[in-house]
């Protein structure tokens, strides 16, 4: 405990203040898809998994570089079970079928985590440089779903425009335009190798040098992106639950 | 409608829709019966004469005075019985001469009919039938009395009125039909008892065949009537149906939104039909569909509105039907 309380005051504020968002947004996505439909479970809990996903920063286990690893792992697994929730209502919008069970859904969730941390378990110990091409592969992946996400929320919006739930996704279209600029910051950073991975990697491992310095404006800008977009993420997403929730009362 | 005197009562006022014409027939045939029997429907009169046995006469009468003999009367006759659903037989025994009298009155021609008594010049008439030497009967009747008076060659055979099973001398009934108010006559010429035919028709017609062709006709016609009655029952049963299902899809695309009429189609289809709507175990499926899709749309409160508003309905529609 007193190892988290001191992970808790070395963080930068800006980024505890995002994980608590992370962890409010993750609780009420939670409680959201316990007393809902089936369809919503998918999509709150690939919601809250990105709650678990930000978390590392508190985790006091987290120097532990396959348990790292296992965080980027659960946040692309939580944008697929997004994705994945939103096809089923588009789908459910289009021909009114509902399938499946919630059990199987949790279930599923879990089988998926279960078998990715048996991955990490049993390949070598992934070192800083697998870890941030980790990190990238989930970035590329938010960033391209939030795409398809952002498509699919506006057809299921035209399709059910004059229900009570419709303006529920016009919110969850602003949550994905958020997670869009704070993915898609980070991923262009990571192309560009402008990250503080990078850096932190080159700093004590290799020879390779760095232009960091040749493009302050803008490595300063997609790093603000990326702040203020994760810290909006995280509201818009507590928001919409609590919105949605309502709008369902 | 034409109305004999009674003669001697056997049987009077048997519902003919118990009887079948066949067995009555052979019933009076096979005992030898003398006399007439009349069957008596709301639309017309149809008198069979017997002598000894043998049925020599049929005549039909309807309510605007058209008559069918022979053959043609005995199948309307059939007609009627099993159709008409409704009418009396009576059975009246005769002494043979008389029914011969019948017989030949009923071969005749009708030379005047329904005459006001009290507008016509009886004497004139009577002194025409003995100057033209006559064969032939003058009947005088009310609406429920008879009498007969008939004539050989100009000249009074007899009297026949109710209750007589023979001509008689006596002509104080016919007076006394004669008196009441509204009496008519009707003049017929009738052919001698030598001239008329002595065909037995129960030989020459084959009763059974006509009774079984009446029965099954009239049976294909009920069960003609019954499938349009069934076709009819399920035309409108279908287009109460659509009604009902129409008045769902507003009340759930007034609380879902468009999607609504998809949802019920969707369920419709699911649960057999439209048809569900009015059956107790299909309507309980159909609404939990309809609930387990309008989780995903809207508020429980409007659910729960929207639910209430739908039982509401489908009661009142099955209270209807």
């Amino acid at each position: 405990m007193e190892k988290f309380f001191e992970l808790l005051t070395q963080m930068n504020p800006f980024d505890l203040v995002q994980v608590i968002f992370w962890g409010m947004a993750g609780a009420i996505s939670f409680y959201f898809s316990i007393g809902n439909a089936r369809v919503w479970t998918s999509i709150s809990i690939g919601f809250f998994l990105i709650f678990l996903s930000q978390a590392y920063g508190i985790n006091p286990w987290g120097h532990y570089q396959k348990l790292t690893a296992f965080h980027y792992i659960v946040g692309t697994v939580a944008i697929m079970m997004i994705t994945h929730g939103f096809l089923e209502y588009y789908v459910f919008c289009r021909t009114f079928e509902i399938s499946g069970n919630k059990l199987i859904v949790y279930l599923s969730t879990l089988g998926i985590l279960a078998a990715s941390g048996a991955f990490l378990l049993i390949n070598p110990n992934p070192s800083p440089n697998t870890i941030r091409n980790i990190r990238m592969v989930e970035n590329a992946i938010w960033v391209f779903l939030c795409v398809m996400n952002i498509e699919l929320v506006r057809k299921i919006y035209l399709a059910i425009k004059d229900s009570d739930i419709s303006k529920g996704f016009i919110a969850f279209g602003l949550v994905f335009f958020f997670i869009f600029l704070w993915k898609g910051s980070e991923l262009y950073l990571q192309i560009f190798q402008w990250d503080q991975d990078w850096q932190d990697i080159i700093a004590l491992m290799t020879d390779e040098s760095t232009d960091f310095d040749q493009y302050p404006a803008r490595i300063q800008f997609s790093q603000e992106v990326r702040r203020y977009a994760g810290l909006l993420s995280g509201i818009s997403v507590g928001g919409t639950f609590t919105y949605i929730y309502r709008l369902l009362k | 409608m034409f109305l004999l005197p009674k003669g001697n009562p056997l049987f009077e006022n048997l519902a003919v829709t118990k009887l079948k014409l066949p067995d009555v027939l052979l019933k009076l045939s096979t005992g030898g019966f003398t006399g007439y029997s009349s069957f008596v429907f709301q639309t017309s009169t149809v008198i069979l004469v017997f002598e000894a046995g043998k049925l020599v006469s049929a005549l039909l009468e309807d309510r605007n005075g058209k008559r069918q003999n022979g053959f043609e009367a005995l199948s309307a006759l059939a007609e009627l019985m099993v159709s008409s659903g409704s009418g009396t037989m009576n059975v009246y025994k005769l002494s043979k001469d008389l029914t011969m009298c019948i017989h030949a009155l009923l071969e005749g021609e009708t030379l005047y009919k329904a005459q006001e008594l009290k507008l016509i010049d009886i004497n004139s008439l009577l002194g025409k039938v003995k100057n033209d030497r006559m064969n032939g009967c003058l009947r005088i009747y009310t609406e429920e009395h008879s009498a007969m008076i008939f004539y050989k060659e100009g000249n009074p055979l007899g009297f026949f009125h109710d209750g007589s099973g023979d001509i008689e001398s006596s002509s104080s009934e016919s007076q006394k039909i004669a008196g009441l108010p509204g009496a008519k006559i009707d003049l017929f010429a009738t052919q001698s008892v030598e001239e008329i035919m002595g065909i037995n028709l129960l030989e020459v017609a084959n009763i059974q065949k006509i009774w079984d062709a009446t029965v099954a006709l009239h049976q294909s016609e009920i069960d003609r009537t019954n499938k349009e009655r069934q076709e009819r029952d399920i035309k409108a049963a279908t287009l109460r149906l659509a009604e009902l299902e129409e008045q769902v899809k507003v009340i759930v695309g007034e609380y879902v939104g468009k999607v609504g009429r998809g949802i019920v189609d969707k369920e419709l289809s699911e649960n057999g039909g439209n048809s569900c709507l009015i059956d107790e175990a299909g309507f309980a499926k159909f609404l939990s569909g309809v609930e387990r899709a309008a989780k995903l749309l809207i508020s429980g409160t409007n659910i729960k509105a929207m639910m209430e508003k739908l039982t509401s309905t489908i009661t009142i529609a099955k209270s209807d039907s």
